[in-house]
């Protein structure tokens, strides 16, 4: 079932051309890879989709319906959420705050008060095992607590799909591992994910199908394991010699 | 344990505060209502600066405001006190309503310095209109009746009141949904957004809020000093020392804007009368111990147990960024 559709959608500043007629359809409960060189546009796609940037042609479809026009916290209150860091507990606030913003202002939210999300927020900690840290704040937790801290926020929010730009960069191997394993999660508890990212061993792993953007339009779409070996890619982000080189393609 | 000792104290001081006008010279009372006064100032910037992160250093604009409201509804349209109050607090919420998008677009030192121009604009219109305004010959606002003790305790009354509404409008917000709102924005207002959070109507909201208890100050000193001039109402001096009040207190905590205004009023005073020649100095030096040793104001050190340990531990993490400033009590 078709949950996001992209359909023709260009950008444009000024007279840069950031994307040009891409498409592509996300469907429930899987990850989509959206990978890309520097510049290629990705960023300014998720814009788009979260509703930050107006795009200049094309449409979003969410759901059916188009989001166009919509401001960002429509969007995510209709269940299309960005999370910019994964690992970036909101300051200042309690781990069981932080899940409770996501019980207030996430799907459903409005009708939850203080107290209602309160208890959410509750159930949500108990079940993933960080009900022993709701009083301690967000910030104190180490890096596996805050995963698990984000996934109760996500899962508090209840999220239709959820954006994740580049959240794994900057992380070490091992906790790149933990990234993946987390996206997976999010994913098995129902929301629909699409992930950015640089990092191709992640993107190889944790993705069911991946699209790859080049100069603002799409250059290919497929299983990662034919995408990231084809010759069309490689050549995108190594060049043609590379490309002779790998004698691929 | 903590909670009930805190609402005990604070009964205790809000009590015995009732009782003071019977007790203490009309100096002290004075200054009492001096305190009051920038109480709700600090209480308003806490609000806009120390839950929403928006550094409004030109919130005395509203000050003036609500100054200028009173001086010329009460001496061109002889209102009374009260519907002056209403209508000051009204055109605030206008002022918050035309300037808040716009301003609120900004962050950090750019929405800072937007409110400081904000304020010097309004001042020279102000100061421009001599016809409605008196101009920079000021406005003589007419006496209240009654004599001078009755009087003293009507404003200390009048501010100790609306110190109070600021107490309770920071403690209800703190822990409602806006609150929640305004500390997420606070944090990394994309991410904010991403939730579902409107943020451009929290932060106007806010901002209002502030504006009207700074507004109703405003009013109320007016009608209190009986004279006003731009330069006195719309004055900068005004917004440094509630910041610093809210700072010293503790930013983003319920009572913290309050006590940080106790006590910078009080060293203020006692320096003054006893140190009449080095009372900046001793004034300055104090504030410059209390930021070393409480770098997390007054509350965070009372809530830690009067412990000097947070300079140590703040020491040690100096470049991880923002200090923790867990919910209050």
């Amino acid at each position: 079932m078709k949950i996001l559709e992209v359909i023709g959608v260009s950008k444009h500043f000024g007279s840069l051309t950031a994307l040009q007629d891409v498409s592509f359809t996300l469907r429930r409960g899987e990850i989509l890879g959206l990978i890309g060189p520097n510049g290629a546009g990705k960023t300014t796609l998720v814009n788009l989709i979260a509703g930050t940037t107006p795009y200049s042609a094309g449409d979003i479809h969410f759901l059916g319906k188009s989001i166009r026009g919509l401001k960002p916290h429509q969007i995510g209150r209709l269940g299309i959420s960005r999370t910019p860091q994964i690992v970036k507990p909101i300051t200042d606030m309690t781990t069981l705050e932080n899940v409770m913003v996501g019980a207030l202002f996430g799907k459903k939210g409005k009708k939850r008060t203080v107290r209602a999300a309160r208890r959410k927020a509750e159930q949500t900690l108990e079940l993933l095992g960080l009900a022993a840290k709701s009083n301690v704040p967000g910030e104190s937790l180490n890096v596996q607590e805050r995963k698990r801290l984000e996934r109760a926020k996500a899962l508090a929010m209840l999220p239709t799909v959820l954006l994740l730009d580049e959240v794994l960069a900057g992380l070490n191997p091992a906790e790149i591992d933990e990234g993946v394993d987390l996206i997976k999660k999010v994913r098995d508890a129902g929301v629909t994910i699409l992930v950015v990212e640089h990092v191709m061993r992640a993107i190889a792993n944790v993705s069911d199908r991946v699209i790859v953007l080049q100069h603002g339009e799409k250059i290919m779409e497929g299983k990662p394991e034919e995408v990231l070996n084809h010759g069309k890619v490689i050549e995108a982000y190594l060049g043609k010699r590379y490309r002779a080189l790998a004698g691929n393609g | 344990m903590k909670k009930i000792a805190t609402v005990l104290v604070c009964v205790a001081v809000g009590v015995f505060l009732v009782w003071c006008p019977y007790l203490v010279s009309f100096y002290w009372l004075r200054i009492l209502t001096n305190i009051f006064m920038f109480a709700i100032l600090a209480q308003a910037i806490n609000i806009i600066a120390g839950y929403v992160g928006y550094p409004a250093f030109g919130n005395v604009v509203f000050f003036g405001l609500g100054a200028y409201s009173t001086g010329i509804l009460m001496v061109k349209f002889q209102t009374t006190f009260f519907t002056s109050v209403l209508v000051g607090m009204a055109i605030c919420v206008l002022f918050t309503l035309l300037f808040g998008v716009p301003v609120l677009r900004l962050k950090g030192h750019y929405f800072a310095i937007a409110t400081l121009g904000l304020n010097e604009a309004t001042r020279a219109i102000v100061d421009n209109l001599s016809g409605l305004t008196g101009g920079g010959m000021g406005l003589s606002l007419p006496l209240r009746a009654g004599d001078i003790g009755a009087n003293a305790r009507y404003f200390y009354f009048v501010f100790y009141g609306t110190m109070l509404l600021s107490i309770l409008v920071t403690y209800l917000l703190s822990r409602s949904r806006f609150g929640y709102a305004c500390r997420s924005i606070r944090s990394d207002e994309e991410a904010a957004e991403g939730m579902g959070i409107n943020t451009t109507k929290y932060k106007t909201l806010a901002w209002m809020i502030s504006a009207v208890l700074t507004g109703i100050a405003g009013s109320g000193y007016a009608y209190w000093m009986s004279y006003i001039e731009p330069g006195v109402v719309f004055d900068m001096t005004i917004a440094i020392k509630s910041f610093v009040m809210f700072l010293l207190g503790g930013p983003a905590t319920v009572l913290g804007p309050i006590v940080g205004a106790f006590f910078v009023e009080a060293v203020s005073t006692l320096t003054w009368s006893h140190l009449l020649n080095y009372h900046t100095g001793t004034l300055g030096a104090i504030i410059i111990l209390v930021v070393i040793f409480m770098p997390q104001g007054f509350i965070s050190f009372i809530r830690q147990g009067f412990s000097f340990s947070t300079f140590v531990k703040k020491g040690k993490k100096k470049f991880s960024g923002r200090e923790k400033r867990i919910e209050m009590a």
